[in-house]
């Protein structure tokens, strides 16, 4: 039996072996001075000339955020391994930098984050003379999370707004105050997040979404107790599925989501609502102690190249900062160029922008807004 | 030294516990020990650790609310304890469903003809070797208004000629429960195998002979000969349904919040690891008392295997 | 009287029982052919083969037909890396578990010494407690430790003590141990001494004895404990979650990092193919026990 035994296991090595192997494609090659990615994309010349003597580039980003040829191309062109790690909120990014036992070169958060994290000293100053800041649109500069660009460069941006099915939903709603319509009870999804959704509850009542004020955010909690009961799911990871599915009809969703879901089924409608929407960016950042600095340099220059960040347009349905993005592929991609340009989801009004608000850290207040949350879910 | 490392049977065993002492001390009670200590201290307004001794997280959990809106010293505040009585109850109801589906299954592999055992065994395990979340995932699929189920009811239906409203099974408590029963059915079914296979055939002769029709055969000697394994299958079912976390994440809608999704929470979302240390510890306390008087009326399973 | 006969209502009760726990399965395994990208309602079966098309996020055509969301697979690295990491750790830990864990029942079975309540009880810890509560004690400790051990030692770059691959192996062979042990522990009880003592009569040396006579008799207790640790680890998300770091994600937190987005119908066919290597695992172990039998 033994012998038998030793066969066995003689087997299944070798069978996770070959599946180890089968991962280890190498990806697309030289082709005489041309490089090109396994999906046939070919990789443009870097515009900056950076020296990079690390091997390797740790990236710590959002689940599904980068383009596949990115990767690809920058292992091309600058023979360096990327070691890539994600994550899929901001909260366990903070979690995991904070326990101080990783080692990543750059960081993806998003903007009410990082004022904590530069208190926290988990950042680093970046060198603006080493990045292309002249390809980003001036209005995702200079932002009040980070004035001046010490430590971020822009990646992308987005709205948290209204979502509904103009098949299903006869009385749309335009504003959040809307949703406490009870036609709409048991039809609605809500982001999982305290800040955006007591957010919203005080716009209803006409406070700032970033109030610390106790007897504000009672009467927040109050008012969002009333509309819980009428929620049928809260999801932060895809909310699109639900909305697809038929499952909900309308709710609070992100400009991705929104657009992926219209893509589905074009009765999706995203509307910013009267009180205003939730603006975000997300930026790349350099923690504290990153092994590779000169990798990621060449990371950012390399990937803000307008013949590099377009390929966003074509996958990740999100607001673009960058302008050598846009001026690219309105001369060369002029399909996707217009798709972007013409929905309101992903170019959006003046008015909206206007009108918009961003979430900041509140400090102490943190636990507080926690503490609604956990009462208004948890006491049912 | 090594004839008297031979001649020493102490140190024999001492030198064959050592690798297993230093991991359960440096990676257990250290860090319980060290969360301990966290679940003392205090939140800083950014979210990190100060180092005192105060008793106010344990008190936050039981209960106890010194900021009362009516003015006497010290009220009640539910919120806390109905968490922990939710997850106590849905650990218990899950538990109790897990037993009633595994025992059957359990009974008939452990009579099995011994050729074709290992494969029934086996056939139970496959499912635990694909992914726990895919797994979830798939509950997902089949629950939703217009999943498998209701799509296979709707046909029935049609077929048939009722009218057929489909039927909300995603995200409430009941999409909850079937994901975790369905999630640790396994583990109950391996241990109950386990002791019901150690019966001897002859037992049951002997029971026929002496009378006994099989409703009490099997009360009076298959139950009791079974009880170390489903204790066993119990604690390894009550317990990790008290801290899981995804399983109510996905099928609840994020709106069942036990006492796992808290603790989640306090790492993640409210940044109070103070208050994160002291729900897990006591999150852990009880589940040591449910254990310990389990295991007292019924025995400790020394079952909790697979065969 | 046939000692393998069940009532009828048994085994109408298994039948139930088994489908219950193969549905979701099937219906993952169906999905896997999904034509639609979105993968919530199943779209049908992919039955052109040739060079991509799409319409919309509607699959029509493909070179690998209706196996499409498994070829993609393959060109997916982060599963394959996942897959790898998952695979490695297994094995890894599951090795190093089995012996710590064998000698450990061993030690607690056979002999006396001053830890041996201490061990036995620190043993049935990781058994009950909640995997979350272990999984950010241990990310504390390993912090905490790393954080001193760096500053001390002047370690910087790629050289800093950070979570990774080892944190994790660690941190699985930790959980392993006590069901290792205590399965094996199971197997000691009860066993007959006889042997032993016979083959030390007969001149062996303990040593010896050991391997030829007592370690084939705890044989399958060991494989069983085995087998425990290695499908603990394989499956493992809380704690991996916890101690993760640069390039050594596992496919659990792949998968559920992917929630996030589209879940596309490859998770579907990364699922199949798991299931259809177990299923084979289990097929040529049938053929190896009733060869031997």
């Amino acid at each position: 039996m033994k012998h038998n035994l030793w066969k066995l296991l003689a087997v299944l090595v070798l069978a996770s072996m070959l599946l180890a192997a089968c991962g280890g494609g190498a990806a697309g090659g030289d082709s005489g001075g041309e490089k090109v990615t396994t999906s046939g994309f070919v990789c443009p010349e870097p515009e900056t000339q950076i020296d990079v003597t690390s091997q390797e580039l740790n990236l710590f980003v959002w689940t599904e955020y980068i383009p596949a040829e990115w990767k690809e191309c920058y292992e091309l062109v600058y023979g360096v391994t990327i070691n890539h790690d994600e994550y899929s909120s901001n909260e366990e990014m903070y979690a995991k930098l904070s326990a101080g036992g990783s080692n990543y070169d750059l960081v993806q958060p998003t903007d009410y984050i990082i004022g904590l994290m530069i208190r926290q000293g988990m950042l680093q100053e970046l060198d603006q003379a080493k990045l292309p800041m002249a390809n980003y649109d001036p209005n995702y500069l200079n932002l009040s999370f980070d004035p001046g660009n010490v430590y971020t460069v822009p990646y992308m941006a987005g709205n948290d707004a209204i979502i509904y099915n103009a098949d299903t939903v006869t009385n749309p709603p335009t504003s959040f105050a809307d949703l406490w319509n009870p036609e709409y009870a048991g039809r609605l999804v809500l982001l999982d997040d305290s800040r955006v959704i007591i957010g919203m509850t005080l716009l209803t009542l006409g406070y700032d979404v970033n109030t610390t004020d106790p007897d504000q955010l009672e009467e927040a909690k109050n008012k969002l107790a009333e509309l819980v009961p009428g929620v049928k799911l809260f999801d932060s990871d895809s909310p699109k599925t639900a909305l697809i599915a038929g499952d909900v009809d309308l709710g609070v969703t992100w400009t991705g989501e929104a657009f992926t879901a219209q893509q589905e089924n074009p009765a999706f409608q995203f509307v910013y609502p009267t009180e205003g929407a939730f603006l975000w960016q997300d930026n790349w950042t350099m923690p504290v102690g990153a092994p590779h600095p000169d990798a990621a340099y060449a990371w950012i220059n390399y990937t803000s190249q307008g013949n590099l960040f377009w390929l966003m347009l074509r996958d990740f349905p999100y607001i673009v900062p960058n302008k050598a993005a846009l001026d690219y592929a309105k001369a060369n991609e002029t399909e996707l160029y217009d798709a972007y340009m013409n929905s309101p989801i992903t170019n959006v009004p003046q008015e909206a922008i206007e009108a918009g608000h961003a979430i900041e850290d509140v400090g102490d207040a943190t636990p507080l807004y926690d503490q609604i949350w956990t009462e208004i879910k948890g006491g049912q | 030294m090594l004839k008297r490392l031979r001649e020493n049977k102490s140190s024999q065993g001492t030198l064959l516990i050592t690798p297993t002492l230093v991991f359960m001390v440096g990676l257990l009670i250290i860090p319980l020990f060290l969360t301990l200590i966290i679940s003392f201290g205090k939140r800083s307004a950014d979210g990190n650790v100060i180092y005192t001794f105060g008793l106010h997280n344990y008190t936050r959990i039981l209960g106890m609310n010194f900021e009362c809106q009516n003015g006497q010293a010290v009220c009640f505040d539910p919120l806390y304890a109905q968490i922990l009585w939710r997850s106590l109850t849905l650990a218990f109801n899950s538990t109790v469903l897990v037993i009633l589906l595994a025992y059957p299954l359990a009974y008939f592999i452990a009579r099995a003809h011994p050729k074709r055992r290992n494969t029934f065994l086996f056939m139970v395990l496959v499912p635990l070797w694909t992914n726990f979340v895919i797994r979830v995932y798939a509950w997902m699929m089949l629950l939703r208004t217009q999943g498998v189920i209701n799509s296979v009811l709707g046909w029935l239906a049609g077929v048939v000629g009722i009218h057929f409203a489909p039927f909300e099974m995603l995200y409430t408590p009941g999409a909850v429960l079937v994901g975790m029963v369905y999630e640790f059915l396994p583990f109950m079914i391996l241990p109950i195998f386990t002791s019901l296979e150690k019966i001897d055939n002859s037992l049951y002769e002997a029971a026929a002979d002496l009378g006994a029709n099989p409703i009490r055969t099997f009360l009076r000697v298959t139950l009791p000969l079974s009880m170390p394994g489903v204790v066993a299958g119990t604690i390894l079912v009550f317990i990790p349904v008290m801290g899981t976390f995804i399983v109510s994440d996905l099928l609840g809608g994020k709106q069942v919040i036990l006492i796992g999704n808290l603790i989640q929470r306090q790492f993640l979302d409210a940044r109070d690891p103070t208050f994160g240390s002291a729900a897990s510890l006591i999150l852990m306390a009880m589940t040591l008392v449910v254990t310990f008087f389990y295991t007292r009326k019924f025995g400790f399973g020394e079952e909790i295997v697979a065969a | 009287m046939n000692p393998y006969k069940r009532s009828p209502l048994i085994k109408v009760a298994t039948v139930l029982v088994y489908f219950f726990l193969y549905a979701p399965i099937i219906g993952l395994i169906v999905f896997a052919f999904n034509s639609s990208r979105t993968n919530v309602f199943f779209g049908g079966f992919i039955n052109q083969w040739g060079p991509l098309q799409m319409e919309g996020s509607t699959v029509l055509q493909s070179p690998c037909g209706p196996f499409h969301w498994f070829c993609d697979l393959t060109k997916n690295q982060e599963v394959m890396s996942a897959t790898r990491n998952t695979l490695t750790i297994a094995f890894i830990s599951t090795i190093s578990a089995t012996v710590i864990g064998t000698m450990a029942a061993l030690a607690l079975q056979r002999y006396n010494f001053k830890l041996k309540a201490f061990s036995q009880i620190s043993l049935y810890i990781p058994i009950v407690i909640p995997e979350i509560v272990m999984g950010i004690g241990i990310l504390v400790l390993f912090s905490q430790v790393f954080t001193f051990l760096n500053s001390t030692l002047g370690l910087a770059g790629d050289s800093r003590l950070t979570l990774g691959l080892p944190t994790v192996v660690v941190s699985h062979i930790a959980f392993s141990v006590p069901f290792v042990t205590l399965v094996v522990q199971a197997r000691l009880q009860g066993f007959d001494k006889s042997f032993e003592e016979a083959a030390m009569d007969l001149g062996a040396n303990e040593l010896v004895t050991f391997w030829r006579v007592t370690f084939p008799m705890i044989l399958p207790g060991v494989l069983s404990g085995a087998l425990l640790a290695f499908t603990l680890s394989l499956d493992d998300f809380v704690i991996t979650f916890f101690t993760t770091g640069p390039g050594s994600t596992t496919l659990p937190i792949y998968v559920y990092g992917l929630l996030r987005r589209i879940i596309t119908p490859q998770v579907n066919a990364l699922s199949t193919i798991w299931v259809f290597v177990v299923v084979t695992i289990v097929f040529l172990l049938q053929r190896f026990q009733s060869q031997e039998t």
